[in-house]
């Protein structure tokens, strides 16, 4: 283009180079790869999860087959048989279905209020995220676990979905503390200006220009997050708060814990799968939150 | 406070207007006590939003108390049922019954349980110094264990004992606490027996001396202290070692080196103290999350606490029992708060008090 011509747009100039969600993910990837304690998180997670889905295929038994009780570890039984002659092996790969369950369900729950909470209050600011912002903070102090209990023995029905939906209620604070601060740094940007120039709705603007900003901390977190809400399904259980006829890895252990001086081998597996998913969540997190470059702070 | 040192002073007339310069500029300035006085008012709002949500919690769940009290084969007649939910006054509108217990609540009646009939604030206080006990025992032993190892892993970065102990508190935070207590059992109690399974003492032993009774129950101790020392090690191992990377790359640590300090003094004068502020504040808003990982603990090793209480009657479902225990909770997580708050205006004089 010379020097003194009216500046013209081409067709090639207008068009704005969005890179397609595969090659985003790429990227991430790309960087994820860096890291091998990533890539054996990430692939502990992904080995849990293909066995959750397959466990009716793979699984040598039904689980509610019984055979023998009290069978220890052995060729035909690689983790034992129960006290009522349920194979192991078996139980804890039907039990992954359950718990993987239940940490992927309370997560999108806390995601779903937490992050509605915190939009509402960073965008808005002012009084609006004082009141948010208080009640956030003394949910988050409150005693989670006691509460919990509390709520989850009220109900007579023993459901998972209920227990599910009572971590949610009181699991999202962080989550809303961290979108909220998103928000707030967002909100001063030029293209959130940009956008309020051209007459964009409030929600456009949230839905639109700032929320897929904060994707990558949502994500984050949820990664971080589904380990602790096995684990408080699992401790739940454990206590007797639970759905026993959903067997998630919390009841194995409950029933573990009744044969504990006689059957060492019950409690013993369920308690590992737990570990090594945990391990696994963990250490993929950390590598998501160095690729993703988010600053969130572990619990 | 002193700023000049050297023989170099301001001018009195300089320094007096600078003084007031600030007094205008930030108004009144708020001293320690108006902060430590305006953050303890804060309690008296969080402690009604908090019995509104305990109430509403066990109230709105469905199901009749007396039908508790009676027990599961209980048959009384409606008549006599009704009775006893006026006496109760349960037959009041939900709000009438928040306030009735509201009120009660602050003259201090916690009321009667449902199930043993006795006060529910003497059944608290006889459970009360065990959990104070097993809580403060590990609080300060993973404090000590977590900013040892969290400054050696911090200095040593990208070490061999930086990756040991960063592998230790990896897999301290992604082991569940309760399964690794369980363990522990089966190791040291079940197999070698070196150790008792649980209780707060030998059950009907008769000791000799008040020295035996101590070493018996220290004995006791060992397994819940350690068990809930090592998951809380791991969580604030990781703070206190980022913190402390964040507070050694500054720039007052270089110059703290570039005049020559000792190493070892500028790691603990310089860089621990203002390393260790976040983990402050971290510790007292976490009171309410260890709380919870005690509560299991607990029942695992019958020790006779709140946490091993909650479970026991949230089992039973006992109404004035589960409320005033939850209250009496979550107001120890709330001073536990407030503690943190003004610990760390204390140790951080830039804290705005806002």
């Amino acid at each position: 283009m010379a020097m003194g011509e009216p500046h013209m747009k081409s067709e090639d100039e207008t068009k704005v180079y969005k890179p397609s969600m595969a090659s985003r993910v790429y990227v991430v990837w790309r960087e994820l790869k860096k890291s091998k304690l990533t890539i054996a998180g990430f692939s502990i997670v992904l080995f849990m999860v293909l066995i959750a889905l397959l466990s009716p295929i793979i699984a040598p038994y039904d689980h509610r087959w019984q055979g023998t009780s009290g069978i220890p570890p052995s060729l035909e039984h690689p983790f034992g048989t129960d006290g009522q002659g349920r194979d192991m092996l078996s139980l804890v790969m039907h039990g992954a279905r359950v718990s993987l369950y239940v940490g992927l369900a309370a997560v999108l729950m806390e995601i779903c209020i937490g992050v509605t909470t915190g939009m509402i209050a960073g965008y808005f600011g002012g009084k609006i995220d004082e009141i948010f912002m208080r009640f956030t903070d003394l949910i988050m102090t409150l005693p989670t676990f006691m509460l919990l209990i509390v709520a989850v023995s009220m109900f007579e029905v023993r459901n998972i979905n209920v227990i599910i939906l009572i971590m949610g209620l009181f699991g999202w604070p962080f989550m809303a503390r961290v979108v909220r601060s998103e928000f707030l740094s967002l909100r001063e940007t030029t293209f959130v200006e940009a956008a309020v120039s051209m007459g964009a709705s409030n929600w456009r603007i949230i839905v639109h220009h700032i929320l897929p900003n904060t994707l990558s901390s949502v994500i984050v977190l949820a990664t971080m997050d589904i380990p602790w809400y096995i684990f408080y399904e699992a401790t739940l259980t454990f206590l007797g708060f639970g759905d026993p006829s959903s067997p998630s890895w919390g009841v194995l252990l409950q029933i573990g814990y009744y044969y504990l001086r006689s059957y060492w081998w019950i409690i013993t597996f369920p308690g590992l799968a737990l570990f090594f998913t945990s391990l696994g969540f963990n250490l993929f997190g950390d590598g998501l939150r160095d690729a993703l470059d988010v600053r969130a702070r572990g619990r | 406070m002193k700023v000049w040192r050297g023989k170099f002073k301001l001018p009195q007339k300089i320094m007096r207007h600078i003084a007031d310069k600030r007094k205008e500029t930030v108004g009144y300035p708020m001293t320690l006590r108006t902060y430590i006085i305006r953050r303890s008012i804060l309690i008296i709002p969080s402690f009604f939003v908090i019995s509104l949500i305990i109430f509403m919690l066990i109230h709105m769940a469905p199901g009749d108390p007396t039908r508790i009290m009676t027990g599961p084969r209980g048959r009384l007649p409606p008549d006599v049922l009704a009775l006893m939910r006026k006496e109760l006054g349960l037959d009041q509108p939900l709000h009438i019954q928040y306030l009735q217990w509201l009120g009660r609540l602050l003259q201090g009646n916690f009321g009667f349980s449902y199930v043993s009939y006795r006060p529910v604030l003497d059944m608290i206080g006889e459970r009360i110094f065990n959990t104070l006990e097993l809580m403060l025992l590990a609080e300060i032993a993973s404090v000590v264990v977590a900013t040892i190892l969290g400054v050696i892993a911090a200095v040593k970065v990208h070490s061999v004992p930086d990756a040991l102990a960063s592998l230790a508190a990896l897999i301290g935070y992604s082991i569940p606490n309760f399964w690794i207590a369980l363990m522990a059992i089966l190791f040291f109690s079940v197999q070698l027996g070196w150790l008792p399974v649980a209780g707060l003492r030998s059950y009907g032993a008769i000791y000799n001396s008040p020295i035996d009774a101590w070493v018996d129950h220290l004995k006791h101790l060992i397994l819940p202290v350690s068990i809930l020392t090592f998951g809380w090690t791991a969580y604030l191992f990781r703070m206190v070692r980022s913190s402390m990377l964040d507070v050694l790359g500054q720039d007052y640590i270089t110059t703290a080196r570039a005049k020559g300090l000792k190493e070892r003094i500028v790691i603990y004068k310089h860089a621990l103290r203002n390393a260790l502020l976040p983990v402050i504040t971290y510790e007292g808003y976490s009171i309410g999350f260890l709380l919870g990982g005690a509560a299991v603990i607990e029942y695992i090793f019958a020790w006779p606490g709140l946490g091993m209480f909650m479970v026991d009657i949230a089992t039973w479902r006992d109404f004035p029992t589960l409320m005033g225990l939850s209250m009496t909770i979550c107001l120890m997580v709330l001073v536990a708060n407030l503690c943190a708050d003004i610990a760390y205006a204390l140790a951080d004089p830039r804290i705005r008090y806002d």
